[in-house]
């Protein structure tokens, strides 16, 4: 476990250089390892997967999000979580909230065939050369780019379907009351 | 000898509908099939994979939007007169998922229902309960229900059940609503004080509020037979009343502090203690500096 | 040879859950499988932003209930490790036992629904039956047959007294031996062996280009479990050997699953001696600053991993997972190319697919 550190700084500089530093590597409660390293543009993301694949690490999840918050969103992240024989490695790849665009990672990893269809449903985020880049989960009839539209709610804990459940509730009582 | 001979009554069959659930109220339904115990087939019932071929029709999960087309064709595949039951709070409520874009529960803006069975997942003798109050319904009322089956091997000192609400030991702090995740209690502030509804086609049953509640005032019930005809659904509620008293010193109406909460504070209670509960908070923090004049004078 | 699409829908495919695959054949044999997702999305990444820490703890435990408990706790795990809290050891012992029970009634199910499949209906009850016992031990616990609401941020919301101890002791005990009986059965009777010996292959190199987990790698020969490989929880004072098989088959899975099922009686067992005083909880309501953190665990279908993102509020600014079954339906293509389309509902239900999981 100690020489994973020592692995990936090895595997990034050879694809990325020296002057760019290595990941930050933290230990969990239980001394599980996971590291944390920014990459400078999309397209690093397929060099160092490719490295990352000559490790047989395997493509663990792919997370998508708004920063600094879905409410104020100024910009966008993806960070790609490898896993290395138990650690974890994230990849974070910052984007432009407008025309951002990835290479896809299909061509070194199968399973990231899913993972970016998602990211691409739902949110504004172009995937180049993706073999099958339709829905996945959101119906058709859905908007797209969901979790970019839908944030701002007014009422984010009981939402509109709610009150008008309860409005029923509330009927009801008065009906019952004397 | 005179023999009366009963007709036996035509088997019902069941047809089961999936509309989007997490499989909790699938895999018990699938349990209440398999095992004889629950007593389904001392119903008169079974099951069957032709919707054509259904009397009652039994619903879980929350309405999801891609699944609703197939939903609705397959329901009204289902010849009529034909008995709706909702199993579990996703159908009736759209239980945790209320409020999703993917989602459009309630089912009964889009099918007429005429039984719902809470629970999330109802047990499986909650599930046979509520289909026998079904079969009731589609032979008329003239056949008694027939009761649950025995509790064989179950224990059940611990079942989350309907919950319980006691505004005496209530201090409004709101903390269960905030714990929620059903979205199934409110607060009112109405004439007589503070307010409480909890809906219970909207309870998961997980006891977050029960758990964070600093004094006990919301608790599980080991009630477990929840099932109700349609007209009853908005009307299964808890409700209570935590009245303002005016407070001693200087008359403000305030929420009064229940002595649970005093016995966390000060371990034991005490006429000063007692006299501390009828102070609203201003008045009681005017008192305990005065005590802590004495103490230091 | 005629080569045609067809629909399956999840009559069809032996689930009990609502799935699509367009199925390519060639003559009687499948050629090629697209997988149709979504009638069980309910938007539940998106709806967990717009719900506290507290009540995302109920919600996750509606994503499946198979898998219930992981989720919760995987969750917590991940607040607590942001928030730097150290959980009380009586807690960790007592997740993992939530746990293992739930992995048991999981397997369980699975073994059910297989027997089913193949024709096996006395089996198909009798595994019921035994599960039954694992059901009532459940409710007897926690109160809920299925959602256990046993986490809660800092520990577990459930406790064992000496009497719950001895029950569930007891309750273990008679799962033994039939646990034993039926690894036998699905590891000698001929019958089913004739149904699932070479049937719906994955090789390991397969396995690996796939990135499949959980009982779906180790019947492939994959040794990883998260359990083993970056223990969580009380893990790493437990002992119990990774169930790994080599043949990739329908019953190597089955065979996965009922050696894991058994290991988790033990796992109770230990975790029931071993089970330390002291609380089951720390305080109530921990400040949790803002931050990002991985937590994974192994889940009944493989690993489960959640990324948590917060900005020192109490909603979540992103809350993403994977579920195990995740990355195992792709290669459910790989493992029903050439087999007769007959074999598509044992072989899909190999994997113990979960759609609630997957669609989210
Ligand atoms: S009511 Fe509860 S158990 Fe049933 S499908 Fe809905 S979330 Fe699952
Ligand atoms: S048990 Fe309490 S916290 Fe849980 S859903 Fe019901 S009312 Fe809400």
């Amino acid at each position: 476990m100690h020489d994973v550190e020592a692995t990936v700084a090895r595997v990034l500089e050879g694809v990325l250089g020296a002057q760019r530093g290595e990941p930050a590597w933290r230990r969990d409660a239980k001394g599980g390892m996971s590291g944390w390293y920014r990459l400078g543009n999309p397209e690093e993301i397929p060099m160092v997967a490719r490295a990352l694949a000559g490790l047989e690490a395997r493509l663990s999840m792919v997370s998508a999000y708004l920063v600094p918050s879905p409410q104020n969103a100024i910009g966008r992240e993806i960070a790609y979580h490898f896993d290395l024989d138990g650690s974890t490695l994230t990849l974070t790849l910052e984007l432009p909230l407008e025309g951002a665009r990835v290479p896809s990672l299909t061509q070194v990893y199968r399973n990231a065939d899913w993972q970016e269809r998602e990211f691409r449903e739902l949110y504004d985020i172009e995937v180049l050369g993706h073999p099958n880049p339709g829905r996945l989960f959101v119906d058709r009839s859905l908007e797209p780019a969901l979790f970019e539209r839908l944030i701002p709610y007014s009422t984010f804990i009981n939402g509109a379907n709610g009150e008008r459940l309860w409005r029923e509730v509330q009927a009801a009582q008065e009906e019952v009351a004397p | 000898m005179h023999t009366c001979k009963v007709p036996p009554l035509p088997k019902l069959r069941l047809y089961r509908i999936n509309t989007g659930s997490c499989n909790g109220c699938d895999v018990e339904l699938a349990a209440t099939e398999a095992i004889t115990r629950f007593g389904l087939d001392r119903l008169g019932l079974s099951f069957t994979a032709d919707p054509t071929q259904a009397d009652l029709v039994l619903i879980t999960g929350p309405l999801t939007v891609s699944s609703r087309e197939k939903v609705l064709a397959e329901y009204a595949e289902v010849p009529d007169p034909k008995i709706t039951v909702l199993i579990g709070v996703c159908p009736i409520s759209g239980g945790a998922f209320r409020d999703s874009y993917a989602v459009v529960a309630p089912l009964d803006e889009f099918v007429p229902v005429d039984l719902n069975i809470p629970g999330c997942p109802p047990r499986p003798q909650a599930i046979v309960a509520g289909i026998a109050k079904a079969v009731q319904l589609w032979r008329g009322g003239e056949h008694p229900p027939v009761s649950p089956g025995p509790e064989e091997g179950s224990l059940t000192e611990n079942l989350r059940g309907r919950m319980r609400y006691r505004a005496e030991a209530c201090v409004g702090c709101r903390i269960c609503q905030h714990v929620c995740a059903g979205g199934a209690i409110r607060f009112d502030e109405e004439e007589a004080g503070l307010g409480f509804t909890l809906w219970h086609n909207s309870c998961l049953f997980c006891g977050m509020c029960s758990h964070y509640c600093p004094t006990g005032a919301l608790a599980p019930t080991r009630e477990w037979d929840l099932a109700h005809r349609q007209a009853e659904k908005y009307r299964q509620v808890e409700k209570g009343v935590v009245p303002r008293i005016p407070c001693s010193a200087c008359g403000v109406p305030m929420l009064p502090v229940v002595p649970e909460l005093m016995k966390k504070g000060y371990r034991a209670l005490s006429a000063e203690t007692a006299r501390l509960q009828t102070l609203c908070s201003e008045c009681r923090q005017v008192r305990s500096l005065e005590g802590v004049k004495r103490c230091t004078t | 040879m005629s080569r045609t699409v067809i629909t399956l829908g999840p009559r069809q495919l032996g689930l009990e859950e609502p799935m699509y695959f367009r199925v390519q054949t060639a003559g009687d044999r499948v050629a090629g499988l697209e997988v149709l997702a979504g009638q069980v999305h309910r938007g539940l990444e998106h709806l967990t932003l717009k719900r506290n820490f507290y009540q995302n703890i109920t919600l996750l435990e509606r994503l499946c209930s198979l898998c219930s408990n992981s989720h919760p706790s995987t969750f917590c795990t991940a607040l607590e490790e942001l928030a730097g809290m150290v959980v009380p050891p009586r807690a960790e012992y007592l997740r993992a036992v939530a746990d293992e029970i739930k992995r048991i009634a999981s397997h369980l199910f699975n073994c059910a629904v297989v027997a089913h499949i193949v024709g096996e209906h006395a089996l198909f009850r009798r595994v019921m039956e035994l599960r039954e016992t694992v059901q009532q031990t459940k409710e007897a616990i926690y109160g809920n047959r299925m959602d256990l609401a046993a986490n809660c941020i800092g520990g577990v919301r459930y406790d064992l007294d000496a009497g719950r101890v001895g029950y569930l002791k007891s309750q273990l005990e008679g799962l033994k031996a039939p646990l034993e009986e039926l690894y036998r059965v699905f590891a000698d009777d001929p019958a089913l062996a004739a149904a699932t010996v070479g049937v719906g292959v994955l090789t390991r190199e397969q396995a690996q280009a796939f990135g499949v987990v959980g009982p779906v790698a180790r019947a492939a020969g994959i040794d990883y479990d998260v359990r083993e490989k970056s223990p969580y929880g009380a893990y790493d004072r437990l002992s119990f050997q990774v169930a790994v098989q080599a043949a990739g088959d329908v019953r190597a899975r089955a065979l996965v699953r009922l050696v894991e099922a058994r290991q988790a009686v033990s796992l109770i067992e230990q975790c029931l001696d071993q089970l330390p005083e002291g609380p089951v909880a720390l305080m109530s309501f921990p400040e949790i600053p803002a931050g990002e953190v991985i937590a994974k665990s192994e889940a009944p279908r493989g690993e489960l991993i959640y990324y948590l993102r917060t900005d020192g509020t109490d909603l979540p600014v992103r809350l993403k997972w994977r579920v195990p079954s995740y990355p195992n339906w792709a290669a459910l293509g790989e493992m029903l190319k050439g087999e007769p389309v007959s074999r598509i509902p044992l072989i899909v239900n190999s994997i113990d697919p979960c759609i609630s999981c997957t669609d989210r």
